[in-house]
């Protein structure tokens, strides 16, 4: 064993370094405040670990960025509980800098040696921010496209935020490079710097401790007093990130980008006290919230260690009153966004909106999202499909709401009891047969059935269809139809029996249109007089049933 | 800083935990350690593996319309199969998922993919020697798709090949690469 150990050591030190590692003296012993380094430490290499495992299944194009991260979220094991754990450890690292900072403010322990780490933390709070920023807009869903656009407006107001948000989008208009470069940022260059930082925090952070430890009265090995304190902080720190994951059921996704949408994005929590301030900054003065307000804070804070050294205790009461009001301007303005948000009917309404259709366009990702990108998932939407199918096959001749073809009826309100009763009163009209061979049906001027009868007529006809219709009229447009008018001297009205015209046995109903959209030269249906080619060869079963149940829901309740 | 005088004050100063306690925080620093990095590496480990159990690339193995029969002759032609398939998250219409070489031979009409069961590199038709050739590694086939030279363990892969209605469809398959016995994918 000390055989090997002194192998590995000659060879590459790095028994050495462990023993440096381990070894390091911690002055005045291990105790929790010595805790918040480490786990900012584990909360990094976690984040690079998932995030590389994010990255296996997401890809970084305006077409691409939904769909792959719905494929990831919805359908790959464990990627919603990975990306839940990625997005929530960015907030638990939010507050663990700012718990840091604050602990260095409070113990003064911010001063000379330690200003380097002060600014450190500091810096890395702005990158990990920097993340939740770009990593936000990744998904390419509507929060994630609607707050960038606020973001990139947010940076043209600076000088020179022109060329920014130019060299940010990659363009004039935000795509598939805003995506590229977003990530890129997201996961070379603010991880980068984040490790830069927390290697000045660590080394600066021991360097520091190293000399107190010279003049303490007693210290004690890190390893393993400190290290078991620092690895029960980690442990609470990653059942608080599992927590918070399974209780939302990790991150949230919504419904693809979509320009056209009227979604109100609201920015991540700790985003929200500068989204406040803004609103009490209108017009010109905007940049004063954007910018003046927290440009002066931050400067603040840079100097801060240094007038508390140079001032003596002016200097220490000065520093902790300012960073005192700071946090709680910033807690203030927290909690009113907040508030403010809950009482907020249009955002909830539209919060609701966009709940409905994020579960809506996630369910139909399942099938597979077009090539087309996010927003054409809706073309997996039965709806759409069974308009495609219409557009395709029927529109030729058929026309719904002034598009497509008049050579055959209008099928615009069709089955409704305004259509039946004006199909009845004169199937001559362009509107119904007018462009068809079809002359035999005479009309029925107003002078023989007046209007109240031909809507007891259409009533009869709405209940053979077998939707819900009133008896008692419908009895009385039955009588005039079977016996006054002598309608079924064409139209039987027994299923299954040849006449004239066409049967009206489940006439309008949607097996009664299957049968028409497949054979409309049935015997008990339009017989040697239909023009309408057969569909039953050219459609599916399924195709032509859906088509049917479509039009059937043409006519509305009317 | 001088590692020197680092050094001389890392030697512990005070009162030190005893053996047992230092053995207790070890075996901590262990066992917490595994929790924190077990929440983690498990979920990882099932999301690297989940197209090791989960079809994530599908579609394209039905009957492709490649033309009419006329077109065919005992000279090899080169058809190129489209069809509808899954791409992970994307699915795709109508797009190009391989080719094949169809030829009539005898009686019989048939398909071969040109993918090669080497190495999987695509086979080409030598028109002068009337034969087809793997240009990366020199295999050489006949019309039959019997391999004759070369490096390649067994006979072009033949593909299901439907003709009626004057209309040829074939059936497109992958097969593994390197083996003696053609076995899909």
């Amino acid at each position: 064993m000390n055989n090997l150990l002194a192998f590995i050591e000659d060879r590459t030190a790095l028994v050495g370094l462990w023993k440096r590692f381990a070894d390091h003296p911690v002055p005045a012993g291990p105790a929790v405040q010595g805790v918040l380094p480490a786990l900012l430490v584990y909360l990094f290499i976690q984040q690079v670990v998932i995030g590389m495992m994010l990255a296996l299944y997401y890809s970084p194009s305006a077409t691409d960025a939904w769909a792959s991260t719905v494929y990831l979220n919805d359908q790959v094991a464990a990627g919603w509980f990975l990306r839940g754990i990625h997005y929530h450890a960015t907030s638990v690292m939010v507050v663990a800098l700012v718990a840091y900072l604050a602990q260095l403010a409070i113990t003064g322990m911010y001063k000379r040696p330690r200003e380097a780490v002060w600014l450190c933390v500091l810096l890395l709070l702005a990158v990990v921010m920097g993340l939740g920023i770009t990593g936000n807009v990744l998904p390419w869903d509507e929060q994630g496209y609607w707050a960038i656009q606020v973001e990139l407006g947010i940076a043209e107001q600076t000088p020179g935020g022109g060329i920014i948000r130019t060299l940010v989008q990659g363009g004039s208009q935000g795509g598939n490079f805003l995506l590229t470069r977003l990530y890129v940022i997201h996961v070379f260059v603010l991880p980068g710097a984040a490790l830069a930082l927390l290697t000045g925090i660590v080394v600066l952070g021991r360097r520091a401790q190293r000399g107190e430890a010279r003049v303490a009265s007693a210290t004690q090995p890190f390893f393993p007093s400190q290290a078991f304190i620092n690895m029960i902080g980690m442990a609470v720190a990653a059942g608080v990130i599992v927590t918070m994951t399974m209780m939302t059921h990790g991150s949230e996704l919504f419904a693809p980008a979509d320009p056209s949408s009227a979604f109100q994005a609201r920015p991540e929590w700790y985003f929200l006290p500068l989204f406040k301030l803004r609103m009490f900054f209108e017009g010109p003065l905007e940049p004063v919230a954007t910018m003046v307000i927290p440009g002066a804070a931050v400067g603040f804070m840079v100097v801060a260690p240094f007038i508390d050294a140079k001032l003596g205790r002016v200097g220490r009461v000065l520093v902790l009153a300012g960073l005192g009001l700071m946090m709680a301007a910033i807690v203030a303005l927290t909690a009113l966004s907040i508030s403010d948000d809950a009482s907020n009917e249009s955002l909830q309404e539209s919060m609701k909106v966009a709940k409905e259709d994020a579960e809506k366009t996630r369910a139909l990702a399942k099938e597979g999202v077009p090539t087309a990108g996010g927003p054409a998932v809706w073309e997996n939407d039965p709806e759409f499909k069974v308009k495609a199918l219409f557009k395709e096959h029927c529109a030729t001749c058929h026309a719904i709401a002034g598009r497509g073809g008049e050579e055959a009826p209008d099928l615009t309100d069709y089955g409704s009891r305004a259509w039946l009763a004006a199909l009845v009163r004169n199937p001559q009209e362009p509107r119904f047969f007018g462009g068809t061979k079809h002359e035999t049906m005479d009309p029925y001027p107003v002078a023989d059935v007046p209007d109240d009868q031909m809507q007891a007529i259409a009533e009869y006809l709405v209940q053979l269809s077998g939707a819900p219709a009133d008896a008692a009229l419908a009895k009385v447009g039955e009588k005039l139809v079977v016996d006054e008018l002598d309608c079924a001297g064409c139209h039987e009205v027994e299923a299954g029996v040849e006449g004239e015209g066409p049967n009206l046995a489940g006439r309008g109903s949607q097996a009664w249109i299957a049968r028409v959209i497949a054979d409309p030269s049935a015997a008990d249906l339009f017989g040697d007089e239909a023009e309408m080619p057969k569909f039953k060869a050219k459609l599916s079963e399924e195709q032509i049933q859906a088509l049917a149940a479509y039009l059937v829901g043409l006519g509305g309740d009317s | 800083m001088s590692d020197d005088t680092s050094q001389e004050s890392d030697e512990p100063k005070g009162a030190q935990p005893d053996a047992s306690r230092r053995r207790f925080m070890m075996a901590g620093v262990g066992l917490l350690g595994t929790a924190v990095a077990g929440a983690t590496a498990a979920p990882v480990v099932q999301l690297i593996a989940y197209p090791l159990s989960n079809d994530t690339t599908t579609g394209g193995d039905v009957l492709i319309d490649v033309g009419a029969v006329a077109q065919f002759s005992d000279k090899p032609l080169k058809v190129d199969l489209y069809a509808d398939k899954i791409d992970a998250w994307n699915k795709a219409t109508n797009v190009k998922i391989g080719s094949a070489w169809v030829v009539q031979r005898g009686e019989e009409l048939i398909a071969m993919s040109t993918i090669c069961p080497h190495l999987g590199c695509a086979i080409d038709y030598d028109e002068a020697g009337e034969r087809f050739v793997c240009p990366c590694h020199d295999s050489y086939f006949d019309l039959d798709g019997k391999e004759t030279e070369g490096p390649s363990p067994r006979r072009m892969d033949r593909l299901e090949l439907v003709s009626a209605d004057n209309l040829v469809r074939v059936r497109y398959q992958r097969f593994k690469q390197g083996t003696d016995v053609k076995e899909p994918v």
